[in-house]
C-alpha cells in the first residue's frame, strides 16, 4: 500500500533527524562538560603535586632520609600516589607499588631537563593525571592523581544523555507519526469522497475551507466531479431526448398499424402478408424501446419499499396464464421485502418471459431468504443453458441458441440483461445454474438493506 | 351507446392516427391541437373522456387537466412521451384518472378507456347510504357529504371511495385497488397513491394525519368509522 510506505518514510525521517539533533546535541555538551571539570579537576592536582614539592625539596636538600619516610610524610589522599625519582631509582611507598609505569618516558624526559610537566593517561581505564616537578638537579617527584569520581560523573552523564538522545529519537518517530496521520487525513478524505462518487453519489464534494493547504487538490477535484456529473447528466439528457423523439413517430407507427391490421382481410394476399409483418414488427418495436429505456434507466439506485413479492410473483403467473400455484415461499420467508416493487416486477416478468421462450415454460417460481439476502428462482424443464452461456446470457442483445430460427415472440434479447442490472441495482446478482433433473434455473440475489 | 373521446395532441400525424384507430374501435372522436382548442370544445359540446399529451404550445398538458378539471368531473386520461416519476405524480395531481407513456398500444388505450367508462357507473344496485361518521356516501346518487355538505368528486375518486367503503375497515392492497378500481392486471401504484391523496384533500380535515382514509404500511389503504 503506499498510503503506509509514505507514512512510514514520515515516521522514519523524524525519527533519523530527532536521533542526529539529539545525538550531536548530546555530543557537543558531554565534551564541553568533561573539558570543563578535567581542568578544574587537573588545577587543583597541580596544586596539591607543588605543595607536597616543595615539602620534599626541602627533606631531599637537607637530611639524607629515606625516601619512603619523607612520602609518607605528605597527605595524598585516596587517589593520588606519590612517587620519589632519585639518582636513577624509583622509591615509594608499599601502596604505591607499581605506579612508575604509569609515568610516559615523554614526561621524564621533560621532568629531567628541569622543567616541571603534565600529562593525561590513563591508568586500568580510568583517567588520570601524571604530574612531575624536578626538585634537585638529580631528583623529582611524580604523582600520578586518579580521577575515580570524575570518571564516574562523566560516565553517568554519558549514559544519561544516551538515554535523552534515544527518548529524543523515539519522540520524533512519534511526532512523525502523527504528522503523518495529520498530513494523510485531507487525503483520506479525498479518498472518501471518490469512493462516495464511484458509488453513484454525484452530489459529494470536498469542502475547501477544510484544509486551505490543500486548496488545489479540493478545488480541482470538486471540478472533476462537476464535469463528470455534467457529463453524465448530459449522458442522461441524450437518453432521455433521444427515447423521447423514438416515442413520438412509434406511437403513430403503432396507432396506424392497428388500423391496417384491423383490415387486413379486405386487402390482397401480398398486401396483407406485408401488413402482418409490419404489425408484427411494429410490436417487436415497442417492446425493444420499452426495455431500452428501462435499461437506460436502470443504473439509477433501487427505490426499496414495502412489497409483497409473493402477490407480484402470482400476479405476473397469472397475466402470462400461469397457475399462480406455481409460486412457493421457501420454508417461513416473509412476503414482504424491502425491494423495488417496479423492478421485482420486471425482474420475474423477465424470466418468466425467459423460460416461456427458451424452457418450454417456467415449472416452478421459488423465493426465499438466507442471512443478508432474498433470493427469486425460476425453474423450467426445457434444455437448459450451456456452460459457455452461462455468464454471455445476461449480456445486452444475446438471445437462447434454441433461437436460431427467430419465432414470433422472440425477445429483443434485453431481457435477462435488464434482471441482471435490476439485481445490481439492488447490490446483488444474477446467475444461470442447472435445474437437478434437466433444464434450467435462474437465481436473482438481492441484498436485503440497501449497501 | 356511441361514446365521444377528445383527443388534444398538438403531433398532427399522432393525432390523426389515435383518430382513425379509436374510430376503428367504436369511439366518437373530436381532436384539438392545442390545449385552448381543447378546453373550448369540452365546454361547447362535452366528451365521455379526455386524451391529453403534456407537451402542448401555449398552455402545458398540466395547466389544461387542471383547468378541466375545475368544473368538469370528466375523466381525462394523460398521454405523453415522458415517463419520469415527476411528470407522472404531477399530472396525476393535476386531476388527470390515468396516465399512459408513450407509445401505447390501441388495444392497450382503449381497455383503459373501457374502464373510466364503466366507472362511472352506480357501484351495486341497491346500495345503501354508508356512513362513516360524519361523511356519508351514497353510492347510488353519486353523491357524497362531509359533515351535511356535499363534495365534489370525479368519478374516480368516487369509485375509489366507495371500494374502500365497502370493505369498512379492512386494508386493501394498492394492487387490488388498481384491479377493482382501474381494472389494471398489473399497475402503476403511484396512481393509487396519488388519488388517495387527492381524496383525502375533500374528505380529511388534516391531511398530515388523515383519520378516516388511513394507510397501512406495507398493506395498502382502509377507510375507517
Amino acid at each position: 500500500m503506499r498510503r503506509s510506505g509514505l507514512r512510514t518514510r514520515v515516521v522514519g525521517g523524524f525519527a533519523v533527524s530527532a536521533l542526529l539533533l539529539s545525538a550531536s546535541m548530546a555530543f557537543a555538551s558531554y565534551q564541553a562538560t568533561r573539558r570543563y571539570l578535567l581542568e578544574g579537576r587537573e588545577r587543583a592536582s597541580v596544586r596539591a603535586v607543588s605543595f607536597d614539592a616543595r615539602i620534599l625539596r626541602e627533606g631531599v636538600l637537607t637530611d639524607q632520609v629515606d625516601a619512603a619516610d619523607l612520602l609518607r610524610s605528605l597527605d595524598t589522599g585516596g587517589n593520588r600516589r606519590a612517587m620519589l625519582y632519585r639518582d636513577g631509582g624509583w622509591f615509594g611507598r608499599a601502596a604505591d607499588d607499581g605506579a612508575t609505569e604509569a609515568v610516559p618516558m615523554s614526561l621524564q624526559r621533560l621532568v629531567q631537563q628541569g622543567q616541571a610537566g603534565k600529562q593525561l593517561v590513563r591508568v586500568n581505564g580510568v583517567p588520570a593525571l601524571v604530574v612531575g616537578v624536578p626538585l634537585t638537579d638529580t631528583a623529582a617527584l611524580y604523582e600520578v592523581d586518579q580521577f575515580r569520581e570524575l570518571d564516574q560523573t562523566l560516565r553517568t552523564l554519558s549514559w544519561v544523555l544516551t538515554v535523552v538522545a534515544a527518548l529524543t529519537a523515539v519522540a520524533g518517530a512519534g511526532l512523525g507519526w502523527y504528522a503523518a496521520r495529520y498530513v494523510a487525513r485531507p487525503l483520506r478524505q479525498v479518498a472518501g469522497a471518490a469512493q462516495e462518487i464511484a458509488a453513484g453519489d454525484l452530489s459529494t464534494r470536498l469542502d475547501p475551507a477544510v484544509e486551505p493547504d490543500l486548496a488545489q487538490l479540493t478545488t480541482s477535484f470538486n471540478d472533476m466531479v462537476d464535469r463528470l456529473a455534467k457529463r453524465l447528466e448530459q449522458d442522461r439528457r441524450f437518453a432521455a431526448d433521444v427515447s423521447h423523439e423514438l416515442r413520438s413517430p412509434l406511437q403513430t407507427l403503432a396507432a396506424s398499424a392497428s388500423v391496417l391490421a384491423r383490415r387486413r382481410e379486405h386487402l390482397d394476399q401480398r398486401s396483407g402478408l406485408a401488413v402482418g409483418l409490419i404489425v408484427e414488427e411494429v410490436d417487436r418495436f415497442l417492446a425493444l424501446v420499452d426495455d431500452l429505456i428501462e435499461l437506460a434507466k436502470s443504473d439509477q439506485p433501487a427505490h426499496r419499499a414495502e412489497v409483497d413479492v409473493v402477490a407480484v410473483a402470482r400476479r405476473a403467473c397469472q397475466a402470462r396464464n400461469l397457475a399462480p400455484d406455481l409460486v412457493k415461499a421457501v420454508g417461513d420467508t416473509p412476503h414482504v421485502w424491502l425491494v423495488d416493487g417496479r423492478r421485482i416486477e420486471q425482474i420475474i416478468g423477465n424470466l418468466l418471459d425467459n423460460a416461456a421462450r427458451y424452457g418450454g415454460g417456467a415449472t416452478a417460481v421459488r423465493v426465499g431468504a438466507s442471512d443478508d439476502r432474498w433470493f427469486i428462482e425460476v425453474d423450467d424443464e426445457g434444455p437448459g443453458v450451456s456452460p459457455e452461456d452461462k455468464t454471455m446470457i445476461f449480456d445486452r442483445f444475446v438471445r437462447g441458441r434454441a433461437a436460431g430460427a427467430r419465432t414470433d415472440d422472440d425477445g429483443a434479447g434485453l431481457g435477462l440483461a435488464l434482471v441482471a442490472q435490476h439485481a445490481a441495482a439492488h447490490g446483488g446478482q444474477a446467475v444461470a445454474l442447472d435445474r437437478p433433473g434437466g433444464g434450467a434455473r435462474f437465481r436473482v440475489e438481492l441484498r436485503k438493506e440497501p449497501s | 351507446m356511441v361514446t365521444g373521446v377528445l383527443v388534444i395532441e398538438d403531433d398532427d400525424r399522432i393525432r390523426l392516427s389515435l383518430a382513425l384507430a379509436l374510430e376503428d374501435e367504436g369511439y366518437l372522436v373530436r381532436t384539438a391541437a392545442s390545449a385552448e382548442e381543447g378546453l373550448e370544445a369540452q365546454r361547447a359540446a362535452p366528451a365521455d373522456t379526455v386524451l391529453v399529451d403534456l407537451m402542448l404550445p401555449g398552455m402545458n398538458g398540466f395547466d389544461c387537466v387542471r383547468e378541466m378539471r375545475r368544473h368538469d368531473d370528466v375523466p381525462i386520461v394523460v398521454v405523453s412521451a415522458r415517463d419520469d416519476t415527476h411528470d407522472i405524480v404531477a399530472a396525476l395531481e393535476a386531476g388527470a384518472d390515468d396516465y399512459l407513456v408513450k407509445p401505447v398500444a390501441v388495444k392497450e388505450l382503449s381497455a383503459r378507456l373501457r374502464a373510466l367508462r364503466r366507472r362511472g357507473r352506480a357501484v351495486s344496485a341497491a346500495a345503501p347510504t354508508l356512513v362513516f361518521g360524519d361523511l356519508e356516501i351514497r353510492p347510488e346518487a353519486g353523491e357524497v357529504r362531509v359533515q351535511g355538505e356535499p363534495v365534489s368528486l370525479t368519478r374516480t375518486e368516487f369509485r375509489l371511495l366507495c371500494e374502500l367503503a365497502e370493505h369498512p375497515g379492512l386494508v386493501l392492497s394498492r394492487q387490488q385497488l388498481l384491479q377493482r378500481v382501474w381494472e389494471y392486471e398489473i399497475g402503476d401504484e403511484r396512481l393509487v397513491d396519488v388519488h388517495v391523496g387527492r381524496l383525502r384533500q375533500k374528505i380529511e380535515r388534516d391531511t398530515r394525519t388523515p383519520q378516516r382514509l388511513v394507510t397501512v404500511r406495507g398493506m395498502g389503504y382502509k377507510l375507517q368509522r
